[in-house]
């Protein structure tokens, strides 16, 4: 018997189970489909005769601005060329992203500050069964994320008269294997500190970082970057899960479907690695504070 | 069942344990003791998997122990000092007890739980919130956590420490019930006189070494100076006390009321000398006892009072 599967799946099914019925993940699901409403209700809005008009609606000129400054103008096409969806599917999971990956990430640290993960540790169980049942429950979470979002997409899309492009769909494949990278950052992150609020800092740190590298190669200091710091940024990109989802949303905007397939693959093996990391730094460290 | 050959834990330039060899016996009750800082939770943590050691090695069931041996750790049920509610408040203690038979994977799980449950008479509160259990009930349900998958081996960190005197009996009837049946019992506690009244071996580490690894009875005669004979009489007639003393093997002799305080080197057995003597003087023995050092007192000569001196006492520091 593997033990330690064993050990993992029944930590996993308690830890759904007490997702479930936890206020936190409904509360997040409702913020998510809350915020998608409002992104396609206001690009509804901003449809007129001649088409998309953003200056129709006050948030999203603001939206559009701002994207069009940090990002340029063809990324902003880029986005809105099916829809509203695309950009949707963006502001309802990324939050719901984070708000899973810290909860995760904070339970990790209470759990081993008030011994409760040694005491998993007795038994035929070690800190490793319990980090990946939680990735286990992160996973199983993101997936009913996701289905519901397309559900609520789907019907908004019948309603307004909208449709979801492939891009959307190529996206939202996408954005599951990108959940996973970042909820292996989040494992690494618990693992490497001694409490949930050092956790939680180290994980946003992470988080920001490969978000700002990433805006970096599209802003006007692009050039600063890749010039600075060749090898270093040659580094970072191979090890960031944004870096991943740029590509494969590159790969389909050129047709490239196994450079899409690739970045997922690649985005997998990064999550793997983290895992395999963090199971290593365990073992050393121990699940005693 | 568990033998440890030299095993040592280093933390930086500090050695918390020095070249500890323990041998714990199936069946056996065997009291881990040792002051705060002695090395006691480490070696311990050790035993469990939780740490591993520098130096040294851990045979368990006979088999080379590494905390990634999940296997054996199966074979062990713990129960720590502080019980963690944790990710466990909103459970009943009953759907806590079902979390850790679905790790175990403990068969006939609810009748199993329902049995030990009653053994701790908590079978009243099985359907409560573990968040709003006493410290006494925690105990006791970390206890029947610990016998769920019916281990080999029971650890027991301080079980009675902040338990009401019956808590403490029905605590203490629970280890001896589950030695009876057979179990090994690894018990470590600061209260000496309960590890006296249940342990048949005894190990006292000090200082990071193993000061002394025994019988209980053969431990407390090794560690007591002399010997006291308390022989009660009738009354005391006078000049007995000076006449007692004159004998070869007697250091001293004091009274108390009617008893006689006879102190005689730890070797030796002077019980019938004493007899014959005070029969021979038509004086007759109304009761004879030796009094024994407590484990407590033990405890005290060895970690504080003869360190050095009885770095040799157990033979296996």
């Amino acid at each position: 018997m593997n033990y330690r599967l064993n050990s993992t799946g029944a930590i996993a099914k308690r830890k759904i189970f007490e997702t479930f019925i936890s206020p936190g993940f409904y509360i997040a699901l409702s913020i998510g489909l809350l915020l998608g409403y409002f992104v396609i209700g206001g690009f509804v809005d901003s449809i007129d005769s001649s088409g998309l008009n953003y200056s129709l609606n006050s948030i999203y000129e603001l939206i559009a601005r701002s994207l069009s400054g940090a990002f340029g103008e063809t990324f902003v096409i880029k986005l809105f060329a099916e829809g509203p969806y695309l950009f949707a599917l963006f502001v309802s999971f990324i939050p719901f992203l984070f708000y899973l990956a810290i909860s995760s990430v904070f339970k990790f640290g209470f759990e081993k500050k008030v011994g409760a993960l040694e005491l998993i540790t007795y038994g035929p169980a070690d800190g490793t069964s319990y980090f990946l049942a939680s990735f286990v429950k992160d996973m199983v979470f993101t997936l009913i994320y996701l289905m519901v979002l397309l559900v609520f997409f789907f019907v908004s899309a019948l309603i307004n008269n909208l449709v979801l492009g492939p891009m959307f769909f190529y996206t939202t494949v996408m954005m599951i294997f990108l959940s996973f990278a970042f909820y292996g950052y989040g494992v690494v992150s618990s693992v490497l500190t001694d409490t949930a609020s050092s956790a939680i800092a180290l994980f946003l740190g992470i988080a920001l970082f490969f978000l700002i590298i990433q805006m970096g190669s599209f802003t006007i200091v692009s050039g600063y970057v890749r010039n600075l710091s060749t090898v270093l940024a040659w580094i970072i990109k191979w090890i960031s899960p944004v870096f991943y989802l740029d590509l494969g949303m590159s790969s389909i905007g050129y047709g490239n479907v196994p450079m899409y397939l690739l970045s997922m693959l690649l985005l997998l093996v990064l999550t793997g690695g983290l895992l395999l990391i963090s199971h290593l730094i365990l073992k050393v460290r121990g699940v005693r504070v | 069942m568990i033998v440890t050959k030299d095993l040592t834990k280093q933390y930086g330039n500090f050695i918390a344990v020095d070249k500890v060899n323990l041998n714990i016996q199936p069946g056996e009750i065997y009291g881990f003791l040792g002051p705060n800082g002695a090395g006691k939770t480490s070696t311990i943590m050790m035993l469990l998997g939780i740490i591993s050691p520098t130096s040294g090695e851990i045979e368990l069931f006979g088999e080379r122990y590494t905390p990634s041996r999940l296997d054996l750790r199966k074979r062990i049920g713990v129960v720590p000092e502080k019980h963690p509610v944790g990710m466990w408040a909103w459970m009943t203690a009953v759907e806590y007890l079902k979390f850790f038979a679905d790790m175990f994977v403990v068969e006939n799980a609810e009748d199993r739980i329902m049995n030990l449950l009653s053994q701790v008479n908590l079978a009243d509160v099985a359907n409560k919130k573990i968040s709003e259990f006493s410290r006494g009930m925690l105990q006791k349900l970390s206890i029947v956590r610990a016998l769920l998958h019916d281990p080999d081996i029971l650890f027991l960190d301080e079980p009675i420490s902040g338990l009401d005197p019956i808590g403490i009996k029905q605590v203490r009837d629970l280890i001896i019930s589950e030695n009876r049946e057979g179990r090994t019992i690894f018990v470590s506690s600061h209260l000496l006189s309960e590890m006296e009244k249940i342990c048949h071996r005894v190990a006292i580490i000090f200082r990071g070494k193993l000061m002394a690894e025994d019988r209980m009875d053969k431990l407390l005669l090794k560690l007591s100076r002399d010997r006291e004979i308390h022989i009660d009489l009738e009354e005391i007639p006078e000049g007995i006390v000076e006449n007692i003393r004159k004998l070869d093997f007697v250091i001293d002799v004091s009274t108390e009321k009617n008893r006689l305080k006879i102190k005689v080197p730890k070797e030796g057995d002077y019980r019938k000398n004493l007899s014959e003597f005070l029969i021979k003087r038509n004086l007759i023995p109304i009761q004879l006892k030796e009094r024994s050092i407590s484990l407590e007192e033990a405890f005290v000569t060895i970690t504080q009072d003869n360190v050095e001196m009885l770095a040799g006492v157990g033979g296996e520091a």
